[in-house]
């Protein structure tokens, strides 16, 4: 679903922040991308939704070569990638159930089934009974619910999750931890880049380590550190 | 797209009153800015008036010196008719110059009585077209035979000539340049409020909107931005013309002020859909240089 071949990354002004990374990631896995601050982790998602641009190497993102995707291809593939944040980037003026519509406008979908699907969307992730709230009105829990929610609205096959729990509390990052591993379960495809050591070690999924740059460990049932 | 036009129109009104200080300082602006313009056209057009009106009184005066009978007078009326440029040839003969030169400085003096042979030459006052032309016509006349002398206030006519001239070429260099700097103004005031919505712009990318799709709602409220601007500028333009050229009738009655409703009412509906396409071009480049710094 997922493969780097050789990627190398370096921003225009100078700093190289990834190094010959190869990963290949099957359908319907769910892997934790783990590392220290600075390792790459937010690059390398960026890399996946075209947010970001190789400076060498292929991303093949569901058979297709991000890295030489057309621009006006590029509001497609993002489609079928939900991405979620670790500062959630709901837009503050508008409703949560407003926030979830947005990404099925966006394709121009008919109204009814807009309807349909954010409900369905919004049962899943257990906020039906808070559609008509603000942003400002939600804990931190039910802002990151809420942006899985507009990530998964779209039914993508991916879904790339950076820093989910940053800003959450233990009980409550182990709820969102839990709902993305239900996500998984519906046959998606679940890259979470973390810091949270407790949850990688708990969940014993699939591990990928990077280090300045480089992939320093990728172990199936992993822990957080070797 | 029509199942999208809802949403863009709704986008752009949330857009517009949410972000009622900025679109009412945009709108100001677009106001400020056509009604500059409109003056500066209106200003223009009536000294272009003034001075078409002043040169187009002018004419040319004709004088043949000998005797001529009526049918060689007709022939030669004919002949400068048939000179490019020419509008109206009127004919004054000989004695009517001496009954009009009577009746008006004659009561007194039993002139008949004093002159013998009437001294006044065979006239002909020859109006031409646009006072452009004037000088070039004279020329073709003096190069006429039986034509003795002719004469008209050329320098005159040249001087206005050029006034015209550098109104005209000075005017519309003015007012490119005008349109320029209100452009400027409201792609920069435009720019506030999309900058304003920055965040909104990277997520609606982010899930995957178009870069069309983005820009229209921004668009829309461009349009609304400059049709709101350009009636608010209609209206004070139309108020302050009637109030000054009101006045200004009154105070000297003389000078020819552009009253003619068709003209004025083009000039309001080119600055209404000035105001428009100010706002909506405004909004396109502001909007496609956010889309280009976004991924």
């Amino acid at each position: 679903m997922i493969e780097l071949i050789n990627v190398a990354k370096s921003y225009p002004n100078g700093i190289d922040v990834l190094f010959n990374i190869n990963i290949n990631i099957g359908k319907e896995e769910f892997v934790f991308l783990v590392g220290p601050s600075g390792a790459g982790k937010t690059t390398l998602m960026k890399l996946l939704y075209r947010d970001e641009t190789p400076s060498a190497g292929k991303v093949i993102v569901d058979k297709v070569n991000v890295a030489d995707l057309d621009v006006k291809q590029i509001p497609y593939l993002r489609r079928n990638i939900g991405v979620i944040f670790q500062d959630y980037k709901l837009l503050p003026r508008r409703t949560v159930f407003e926030n979830v519509a947005f990404a099925l406008r966006v394709t121009g979908a008919p109204r009814s089934t807009i309807r349909r699907k954010v409900m369905q969307a919004l049962e899943l992730v257990g906020m039906l009974g808070r559609a008509n709230a603000f942003p400002d009105e939600l804990s931190g829990g039910e802002k990151q619910r809420a942006c899985i929610a507009r990530a998964i609205v779209n039914n993508p096959p991916i879904l790339l999750a950076d820093e989910p729990t940053g800003n959450l509390d233990p009980t409550t990052s182990w709820d969102i931890i839990q709902l993305l591993d239900k996500i998984n379960k519906r046959n998606t495809t679940v890259v979470v880049a973390t810091h949270n050591k407790s949850i990688v070690d708990d969940m014993k999924r699939r591990v990928i380590a990077l280090e300045n740059g480089r992939v320093v460990r990728d172990q199936q049932l992993g822990g957080y550190s070797q | 797209m029509f199942s999208n036009l809802e949403f863009f129109l709704v986008e752009a009104f949330r857009s517009f009153y949410r972000g009622a200080l900025m679109s009412l300082v945009a709108v100001g602006t677009i106001s400020v800015s056509l009604v500059i313009f409109g003056l500066f056209v209106l200003l223009v057009l009536n000294l272009g008036n003034v001075v078409g009106t002043v040169s187009s009184k002018m004419d040319i005066a004709a004088f043949v010196e000998k005797d001529i009978s009526l049918e060689q007078a007709g022939q030669l009326q004919l002949a400068l008719t048939k000179i490019p440029g020419v509008e109206r040839v009127e004919y004054i003969s000989k004695t009517e110059a001496w009954r009009k030169f009577k009746s008006e400085f004659g009561e007194k003096l039993e002139l008949d009585d004093v002159v013998v042979n009437n001294p006044l030459p065979e006239t002909f006052n020859i109006k031409v077209r646009t006072p452009d032309t004037l000088s070039s016509v004279a020329k073709q006349i003096a190069n006429i035979e039986a034509i003795d002398e002719v004469r008209y206030s050329g320098k005159y006519v040249d001087q206005m000539r050029t006034l015209m001239d550098a109104i005209r070429i000075g005017g519309a260099a003015l007012v490119i340049l005008i349109s320029f700097a209100t452009l400027l103004i409201v792609v920069n005031t435009i720019r506030l409020t999309v900058i304003a919505r920055e965040t909104d712009i990277y997520i609606m990318k982010l899930v995957g909107a178009t870069d069309t799709f983005v820009k229209w709602p921004f668009l829309i409220e461009g349009v609304m931005l400059g049709v709101l601007g350009g009636l608010i500028a209609f209206l004070v333009l139309k108020l302050s013309y009637d109030a000054i050229s009101f006045r200004l009738v009154q105070a000297l009655p003389f000078v020819p002020l552009i009253g003619d409703q068709r003209i004025l009412t083009l000039v309001y509906i080119v600055m209404v859909l000035g105001g428009t396409a100010l706002g909506m071009l405004g909004a396109h480049i502001s909007v496609s240089k956010v889309l280009k710094t976004e991924v």
